[in-house]
């Protein structure tokens, strides 16, 4: 069996820990609770025969005043981006948390998840021009949520 | 190892530290037995210690040079392990062994936590007040003690074509200037409006503002955009002056124009006319002819009258006209070339139509009633001495 580490990053209160809880659990809890440091999850996953356990690394969010330690991503072999689509700000605050978790984990792979997308409209969701590597998540309705974790494990593995 | 054990031993009593001891494959060799609180059970000895602690897989390469190196960098802040915050570090102990502390930081964590929440539930409700506020149809502004714009909601921005609160400070706005010329601040302006509503015109809108005190230094001021409505009401306003056969303004509207030049002290003439035999026009060519020729002679007037004289219908066929900046001499003579022009123009009906002149200047002591009552001598003294010309009335 092989360990993959992969860290879900993002501004506070972005829906990281809710993307989990629905991935690993399928719950879903409405109230909104600070992580603080680290919890990390498992999951087995088996790809082409191939047994992997998925270290699920639920880091606290960026705050204005605070930053995520640099100590958490060593050693990741791919991350998941995650912004909430109803705070602007938390998409283009994306592209620092990407360059940043890069720097440290050239090789790692990534993808970025759109969440709380069950908040949009039709219309709105359609007006979105997003990127292939992008997607539009909602751990309260389960949307993509296990399409985003099988498609960073499949790149991590495959 | 003896020793160790000891040492170990110590320092765990004061229940902060728990620690698992591995060997070079970083398999266990021992683990205090209070480390069952985070890992759910005491790892045994030969376990991969890295089943019990995930947080080290993708570092192990690191943390194994620490037998070479004998120190190593590797250590994890805030790790939430079984409702434990611990931090973890990795120590060298000798070439064969190392330790891996546990460090139990609970309380302070939870602590921060909390504050964290709090810190954090209250910028999400920032977040969520800021897109009402940016919602609203209204433009927002709120001035502080230094006369600049502390904040401004995203209407307001976009009404102003600026990108950022920063790119509206370099602006400088003086909005109340649109209110009134002649104010020198914000707090002018609000003095001015503050517990009534008023209208500001910012280029070609109409907005109605309102002021509200927000804190002791700072003013609330919303701009509601009113220009339809706006428009709407001064059309309206203006058709209810205006006669609706002649296009020529209500009497109503004339003795507020009227008495307005009065106050204001301006040199005027009232002029008041009507068309000699009307009601013969009316018997011999019908009530519809003789709203035609009151259409025509009316245009005759408004067409050669100044943009700033007023032409207004009293009632009938009698006309009230406002010369503005117009002495006795200029009145006179202005009112002769109206007369000879209604008297030489073709009307519809082909029938002469003329038109008697009775002109007051204004003088010392005037009011609407006596320059009404010595224009109206004027005309009737006219029209006494034959119809189809001009007499002015001194008082």
């Amino acid at each position: 069996m092989i360990r993959k580490k992969i860290l879900l990053l993002g501004d506070f209160g972005v829906g990281k820990t809710s993307l989990i809880c629905r991935y690993i659990d399928n719950t879903f809890n409405d109230s909104y609770l600070t992580t603080i440091g680290v919890k990390i999850s498992k999951k087995l996953m088996i790809l082409n025969d191939i047994e992997c356990e998925l270290l699920i690394w639920d880091i606290e969010g960026k705050t204005p005043t605070k930053s995520i330690p640099h100590s958490y991503f060593k050693g990741a072999s791919g991350a998941i981006f995650v912004g909430d689509v109803t705070r602007h700000e938390t998409i283009i605050g994306l592209n620092e948390h990407i360059n940043t978790f890069l720097m440290m984990n050239g090789d790692a792979k990534h993808v970025i998840a759109y969440n709380k997308a069950d908040l949009l409209t039709k219309q709105q969701i359609e007006a979105l021009d997003v990127a292939s590597n992008v997607f539009l998540t909602s751990a309260k309705s389960d949307m993509n949520v296990e399409a985003l974790f099988s498609t960073i494990t499949k790149e991590m593995i495959l | 190892m003896k020793n160790l054990q000891i040492i170990l031993n110590a320092i765990l009593s004061k229940n902060i530290f728990e620690y698992i001891l591995v060997d070079t494959n970083l398999n266990v060799l021992s683990a205090s037995d209070g480390i069952g609180k985070y890992l759910w059970s005491v790892p045994k000895e030969g376990e991969d210690a890295l089943n019990y602690l995930p947080e080290l897989v993708g570092n192990e390469e690191e943390i194994k040079s620490i037998f070479t190196k004998k120190y190593c960098l590797y250590s994890l802040e805030s790790v939430y392990k079984n409702e434990y915050y611990v931090n973890i570090t990795v120590e060298y102990c000798d070439k064969n062994t190392a330790i891996i502390l546990l460090h139990n930081i609970t309380s302070n964590t939870l602590a921060a936590q909390q504050i964290l929440q709090y810190s954090n539930e209250a910028a999400l409700l920032n977040n969520t007040l800021q897109k009402v506020v940016d919602n609203q149809s209204s433009l927002l502004f709120v001035i502080n003690e230094k006369e600049e714009i502390a904040f401004a909601n995203q209407k307001f921005l976009d009404y102003f074509n600026v990108k950022s609160l920063d790119g509206l400070k370099g602006m400088k706005l003086k909005l109340y200037k649109y209110y009134d010329e002649t104010l020198k601040s914000y707090d002018e302006l609000y003095q001015h409006i503050y517990g009534h509503e008023s209208s500001i015109s910012i280029e070609k809108d109409t907005f109605v503002i309102h002021v509200s005190q927000i804190e002791t230094t700072h003013k609330l001021f919303t701009l509601s955009k009113v220009t339809e409505v706006h428009k709407k009401k001064k059309r309206l306003e203006v058709e209810l002056q205006i006669d609706a056969l002649t296009k020529t303004y209500r009497k109503s509207y004339f003795d507020v124009q009227l008495d307005k030049e009065l106050s204001e002290g301006n040199p005027f003439a009232l002029v008041v006319t009507d068309i000699d035999d009307f009601k013969a026009v009316n018997d011999i060519h019908g009530h519809l002819a003789g709203d035609t020729v009151l259409k025509e002679f009316s245009t005759l007037l408004k067409d050669h009258l100044r943009q700033d004289d007023l032409l207004a219908r009293w009632g009938g066929d009698e006309f009230l006209i406002l010369l503005k900046r117009t002495d006795e001499e200029n009145a006179l003579h202005k009112v002769e070339e109206l007369r000879k022009m209604v008297d030489e123009y073709l009307f519809s009906h082909n029938e002469d139509i003329t038109a008697t002149f009775g002109i007051a200047c204004v003088e010392k002591d005037d009011d609407i009633n006596t320059l009404l009552l010595r224009a109206d001598k004027a005309l009737y003294k006219a029209k006494e001495n034959g119809k189809n010309r001009v007499i002015l009335k001194k008082a």
